[in-house]
């Protein structure tokens, strides 16, 4: 199985608009957003300058685009290709196909969390204790992991032709209502309400608290965890609905 | 029915057992058995819809079997692949693209148990001055060949094919099926699904024909074809033709008479015209043909689906 993860990084590594808008991309935005405050304006609630605050959204931003984006479209379209039933054919098991993915892409969404961290360190100035980058790194790394499954899930839901918007509706939606873009402060009332319940306000805002040295929220633990279990399960039920019907 | 026979002591490499497969309201493989046994190269015959693929599929263990048993190698689908035994390449086979032809056959090396050299593997099956080429810029034929590599990646004991050489050129095909030989040769089971006759006729040592799901036919293509009457026997009759007396022949398997001209299909077309002479009749511009296994085929198909109208 090592050596179809390993092939599955290569070719990861090989996509050059994959790398671009997993490593790249979010630390271009993270620039652009953390400008328009001076460092020593507070994002309301929180005790965080805005460069600290967007940090850790694009960080978890880039690590959902790694996880997300790349898994779900790949899967949907070998499914439809008749590469997984190819696999099928040799003695890798079932579940490897998926698991190779998902390693596959959490190599990839390392290096997105620890270019938007130096980027913001080297330009913004954010500093942070020594045990916050690390911790705050392997916070937002495990995270991903629900979206990976989520990412799992759409690429055995959607067809081929589908997965493309779909993925690209769940991807901007959980972005953007969870506040990975601009703080959910900024938004209507009845909009934050909603906000709080999306899985993505749950993971920034676990990155924030290591931030603030502060014990994570458990609403925001049992809402992650939840999800997880959501969108882990949903990807068992539909891998093992592709596999009777294949 | 004929069955090829196997020594009994000698287990069978693939066995099936009163096997059904419904998909809604079609029976795509309905109460099938038979068995294949080591070293034979067997064809599986049929037109499309006969239910080819989905026996294929049975035997890979790619799908389950409404009711019966399939065993390969005496245990499940699934564990005779787990166990390396079995190399496959199917239509509906997909490749991982974006990555490189070679990559794609150290992949399928590393994950059999008893692989071979890559090099190797990508020599055999004659794709080794494509080996850098990304595998979604390859042509259907090259793809196929790459398919060809990923099934014969190790040691495997059975080799299984779903119309292997679509998409191939003549050359291409005739390359194939001299590396096809090959395995053979090294005392593999080779079953491959085909409905290019002449492939059948020319490499199989044994013939299943497969209609509607279920065997038709079980024999060498010499045996196919005598089973649908062996030979084709036209003639020109003047004045009244008795078809009666005619339809009685000796060996006469099928009839057809338009205006005045009769073909007889017979499976022995000379006691047939020896006793066609002896009905009193002048027969004029006689001719006997041998049938290709492509019209055995048919005349078979046709028998079949007479017998059930």
């Amino acid at each position: 199985m090592t050596s179809l993860i390993k092939l599955e990084l290569a070719r990861a590594l090989r996509n050059r608009k994959f790398l671009f808008f997993s490593v790249i991309y979010p630390s271009v935005i993270f620039l652009l957003v953390a400008n328009q405050g001076d460092s020593r304006t507070k994002v309301e609630g929180t005790g965080l300058t805005l460069a600290t605050y967007m940090m850790v959204s694009m960080a978890s931003f880039g690590a959902l685009t790694a996880v997300l984006m790349g898994n779900s479209e790949r899967i949907a379209k070998e499914r439809e290709g008749g590469w997984v039933r190819q696999l099928r054919l040799t003695p890798l098991p079932g579940r490897g196909y998926v698991l190779a993915k998902t390693a596959s892409a959490a190599v990839v969404s390392l290096p997105s969390i620890v270019v938007v961290f130096l980027v913001a360190a080297a330009v913004e100035d954010v500093r942070l204790d020594a045990w916050q980058w690390l911790a705050l790194t392997g916070a937002i790394w495990a995270g991903s992991l629900v979206f990976a499954a989520l990412g799992v899930a759409l690429g055995y839901l959607a067809s081929g032709d589908a997965v493309r918007p779909i993925t690209m509706i769940t991807y901007f939606g959980l972005s953007i209502l969870g506040g990975l873009w601009m703080p959910t402060t900024t938004f209507p009332t009845w909009l934050q309400d909603i906000a709080k319940w999306l899985p993505t306000h749950a993971y920034a805002a676990l990155g924030r608290s290591i931030e603030q040295s502060q014990a994570p929220h458990a609403q925001d633990v049992a809402v992650l965890a939840a999800f997880f279990v959501l969108f882990a399960g949903g990807a068992a039920w539909l891998y093992r609905k592709d596999t009777l019907k294949a | 029915m004929t069955t090829t026979a196997a020594p009994a002591t000698t287990a069978p490499v693939v066995g099936f057992d009163q096997v059904s497969k419904t998909y809604g309201s079609t029976r795509a493989v309905d109460g099938l058995s038979l068995r294949l046994y080591p070293g034979q190269t067997v064809a599986l015959l049929g037109p499309n819809g006969a239910g080819k693929s989905t026996t294929l599929d049975l035997l890979l263990g790619l799908k389950n079997a409404d009711s019966g048993t399939v065993s390969v190698f005496g245990t499940s689908p699934r564990e005779a692949i787990v166990a390396g035994r079995v190399g496959a390449m199917l239509q509906s086979g997909g490749l991982m693209d974006e990555v490189t032809v070679a990559e794609l056959v150290r992949l399928a090396c590393s994950l059999h148990p008893k692989p071979y050299r890559a090099a190797d593997v990508l020599a055999r099956a004659g794709i080794a001055q494509i080996a850098d080429r990304k595998v979604n810029k390859l042509s259907g034929g090259q793809a196929q060949r790459v398919r060809f590599a990923l099934a014969t990646a190790g040691d495997s004991d059975l080799i299984v094919l779903d119309e292997p050489t679509t998409g191939m050129d003549v050359s291409a095909r005739q390359a194939f099926w001299a590396t096809m030989r090959e395995q053979a040769d090294q005392g593999r089971t080779v079953l491959f699904a085909t409905h290019y006759l002449e492939e059948a006729d020319a490499i199989a040592d044994r013939v299943l024909v497969l209609h509607r799901g279920r065997l038709l036919a079980d024999g060498t293509a010499a045996e196919i074809k005598a089973k649908a009457g062996a030979r084709r026997v036209s003639f020109d009759l003047e004045g009244d033709i008795d078809e009666a007396a005619l339809r009685d022949l000796p060996f006469l398997t099928a009839m057809d008479v338009s205006g005045r001209t009769v073909r007889i299909q017979s499976a022995d077309a000379d006691a047939t015209v020896h006793a066609l002479y002896g009905l009193g009749v002048y027969p004029r511009n006689l001719e006997v043909a041998g049938l290709g296994l492509e019209q055995a085929f048919v005349a078979i198909t046709e028998a079949e689906e007479a017998k059930q109208s």
